[in-house]
């Protein structure tokens, strides 16, 4: 009878440890209904979401990487080079005649291309030539930064056609009270009128690219691979996985989804800069890890670096409510970092795979 | 033919010697090089600036030498030199402002609890690491986050600035100025000389070459010639080893993190000297990931057990010469990223072809 209370506990223990990430994630967002006044609302968790969307993507870029076992510290550059490549194709193409709207498309377009190569440099380092991971996009950060700032050296990365602002920060479905709804376009309405702004599209564009990757990770060859490749390398390779190949494919996914990151930036703030990401290498990795993926690797599930993504979000936002600055939002994430492994560690069998 | 070169290579103690300090040779390659294509840069004056600009990469690439060699990375140096220097300026300007100490007095008293308050973060990522098997890249990073936080809350997001002066007259000042026809003086400019005319003064030995000299030939020591240097390489060679020879590992890589932090504690201490405030760390500063990448450039795995303090200090003056020689040139200095980028990778193939050279 004993045991079984003990056992009934350790169980009970268990569960609450596999679900820290949610238990935190519920009490921050008591915390912050509680002592930020105008919380909850609608257009706050809007915000938290609209600004979350860069960490989102880095962390999802970040997480396939650290589930075969390596580490990606280039996306933050890769990111800024991004928003510069994107900023100047667009100005030059609606310079040379374009239509706005084409302009805006193919320069997105082949920036994300453009965006596979340090990828694909960097996969080939780890891959081919057995650069340690570390090293090899600690290199890609450098040559990208520089990179950024030479393109930078001919002038600012602005001067976007206004249509750009209008994706960026446009929502995707508007509706006033009494009058309807309209879709991406704001009605007109007389002044005073309150209109109602739902879904920011750049939420809309990030969480359709989160959800494609969560299949492609959950549900594909692709992702069993992935997760295989992260739990035992020999393995994989003897059960005939094209583990070079893979690996390759890994970065080159990694820095595709930075880029796409810098693209949204580039919609949603309407320039480029070259260090638009930099400080967001220790919020993707910490919500990854928040999300219960261990860095050596075979660990973690989009969902969850979702739910650390969004973590990290709201405490951003909730502390600039209660109008304590962002410095603390660092030791926050820190500490919560740390947090996160140590509960890895005392609960072993918690964490995720799928 | 990967193996017949490093069979040539074994054969020939020199070829041997060029490929285990390949680093040297491009150092000195670069010096020649630039010498021709940047005008100015081959002089004493030079030489100094680079020397003196690079003072904090080397302190952070000796921190990093430490920790890499046992097996770990640390990855808050760069912000926990920002931390110790905010510590610093705001200790030395509020007691500086109240009016009760002498400024030598204000000054020791700011370095000295600087230094002994950047211990703290190394004391917690060490028993991170240690204790709870966190791994080094997430205990630093953690820690990376938490310094930034605290160092930007005590300077409240501005630098601490209005500093005595004594300060910048230590952190640049000469041993030896030097006028034709005037004498030789020692530390300080001959009385009645005003700043602006401290062109005309050829200028030798920054004190900062003594302060750096002393600390790395002290750290060489450790790292070489005491039991602690011993266990470090042992511990980063095979840890159950280490451990089996009876090594209290656990206490000893925490003893690292905080002789890494305490070195970084000791370049924000300087950074005050240099700069006369107390600067936080910005976020393109990468100061950790540069002093990683000197380590790494000096010959050191990441696998730790292998790496020379020297050979380190080598990799840094490696990156400094190829800035300067490049702005001196006429490059645009963007370029000096991406030359650090390639200079690694090399590093890394050199490394991979001959794993037996160090």
């Amino acid at each position: 009878m004993q045991s079984l209370m003990t056992q009934k506990n350790k169980d009970l223990l268990l569960k609450i440890g596999k679900q820290w990430a949610v238990i935190f994630f519920v009490a921050e967002i008591i915390f912050f209904g509680l002592t930020a006044k105008g919380f909850f609302t609608v257009n706050v968790f809007q915000i938290v979401l609209f600004f979350g969307t860069a960490v989102m993507l880095m962390a999802v870029a970040e997480l396939f990487v650290i589930i075969t076992g390596g580490i990606d510290l280039s996306v933050g550059y890769v990111m800024g080079l991004s928003t510069i490549i994107a900023t100047k194709l667009i100005v030059y193409f609606s310079a040379s005649g374009m239509p706005e709207f084409w302009g805006i498309f193919f320069g997105i377009i082949i920036t994300l291309v453009l965006g596979l190569i340090p990828g694909l440099i960097n996969g080939l380092l780890v891959s081919r030539l057995n650069v340690p991971p570390f090293i090899a996009t600690f290199s890609m950060l450098g040559i990208s930064h520089g990179v950024s700032e030479l393109l930078l050296t001919e002038g600012a990365a602005k001067n976007l056609p206004h249509l750009a602002n209008v994706i960026g920060n446009g929502h995707f479905l508007y509706f006033v009270k009494g009058g309807g709804f309209s879709f991406f376009a704001r009605p007109e309405v007389a002044r005073g009128v309150k209109v109602f702004e739902l879904f920011p599209n750049v939420v809309v564009i990030t969480l359709i690219i989160v959800a494609i990757f969560a299949f492609v990770l959950s549900k594909t060859v692709f992702g069993i691979h992935t997760y295989a490749i992260g739990g035992n390398e020999d393995s994989a390779i003897r059960s005939g996985i094209n583990v070079k190949n893979h690996i390759t494919k890994i970065y080159m996914l990694s820095s595709l989804l930075a880029s796409s990151a810098g693209v949204i930036y580039m919609l949603k703030y309407v320039t480029g800069k070259a260090d638009a990401g930099a400080s967001l290498l220790l919020d993707s990795i910490a919500a990854v890890v928040i999300g219960g993926a261990c860095l050596t690797g075979g660990k973690g599930t989009v969902w969850r670096t979702i739910l650390g993504a969004v973590i990290i979000a709201v405490l951003e936002t909730g502390l600039r409510i209660l109008g304590i600055p962002t410095f603390d939002k660092y030791i926050m994430v820190g500490v919560i970092l740390i947090l996160a492994v140590l509960i890895d560690r005392i609960f072993p069998e918690t964490t995720y795979k799928e | 033919m990967k193996g017949n070169l490093n069979l040539i290579i074994e054969q020939s103690r020199l070829l041997k010697a060029i490929a285990r300090n390949w680093a040297f040779c491009f150092l000195i390659f670069f010096v020649v090089l630039f010498s021709f294509t940047g005008k100015g840069f081959l002089s004493i004056v030079n030489f100094q600036n680079i020397v003196h600009l690079s003072v904090i990469a080397m302190f952070m690439a000796a921190a990093e030498t430490f920790v890499i060699i046992s097996g770990g990375i640390d990855l808050s140096v760069g912000f926990v030199m920002g931390l110790s220097s905010v510590t610093a300026g705001k200790i030395i300007q509020t007691l500086f402002n109240s009016g009760n100490y002498s400024v030598g007095v204000c000054i020791l008293i700011g370095s000295v609890i600087a230094l002994v308050v950047s211990l703290i973060p190394g004391l917690i990522s060490g028993i991170m690491i240690a204790k709870f098997k966190v791994p080094p890249f997430i205990a630093t990073l953690g820690m990376w986050g938490i310094t930034n936080g605290i160092a930007l809350k005590i300077c409240e997001g501005f630098p601490v600035a209005s500093l005595p002066d004594a300060l910048t007259k230590i952190g640049n000042g000469y041993t030896i100025y030097f006028k034709k026809g005037s004498g030789i003086n020692f530390f300080s400019l001959p009385e009645g000389v005003a700043n602006n005319q401290i062109r005309e003064y050829l200028r030798l030995i920054p004190i900062s070459f003594i302060i750096i000299f002393i600390v790395i030939f002290v750290l060489r020591h450790i790292l070489n010639n005491t039991t602690f240097g011993q266990h470090t390489y042992a511990i980063g060679g095979n840890e159950d080893a280490a451990i089996r020879s009876g090594i209290n590992v656990q206490k000893h890589i925490i003893k690292i993190y905080m002789l890494s932090a305490f070195i970084a504690g000791m370049a924000g201490v300087f950074n005050v000297f240099q700069t006369g405030i107390g600067n936080f760390t910005t976020f393109g500063a990468m100061y950790e990931l540069f002093g990683v990448a000197a380590v790494v450039i000096g010959g050191a795995s990441l696998m730790g057990g292998k790496g020379r303090l020297l050979a380190s200090i080598i990799g840094v003056l490696l990156i400094a010469v190829l800035e300067n020689g490049l702005l001196i040139s006429g490059v645009e200095p963007f370029y000096r990223y991406i030359a650090v980028g390639f200079l690694l990778i090399l590093a890394i193939v050199i490394d991979q072809l001959f794993p037996d050279l160090f």
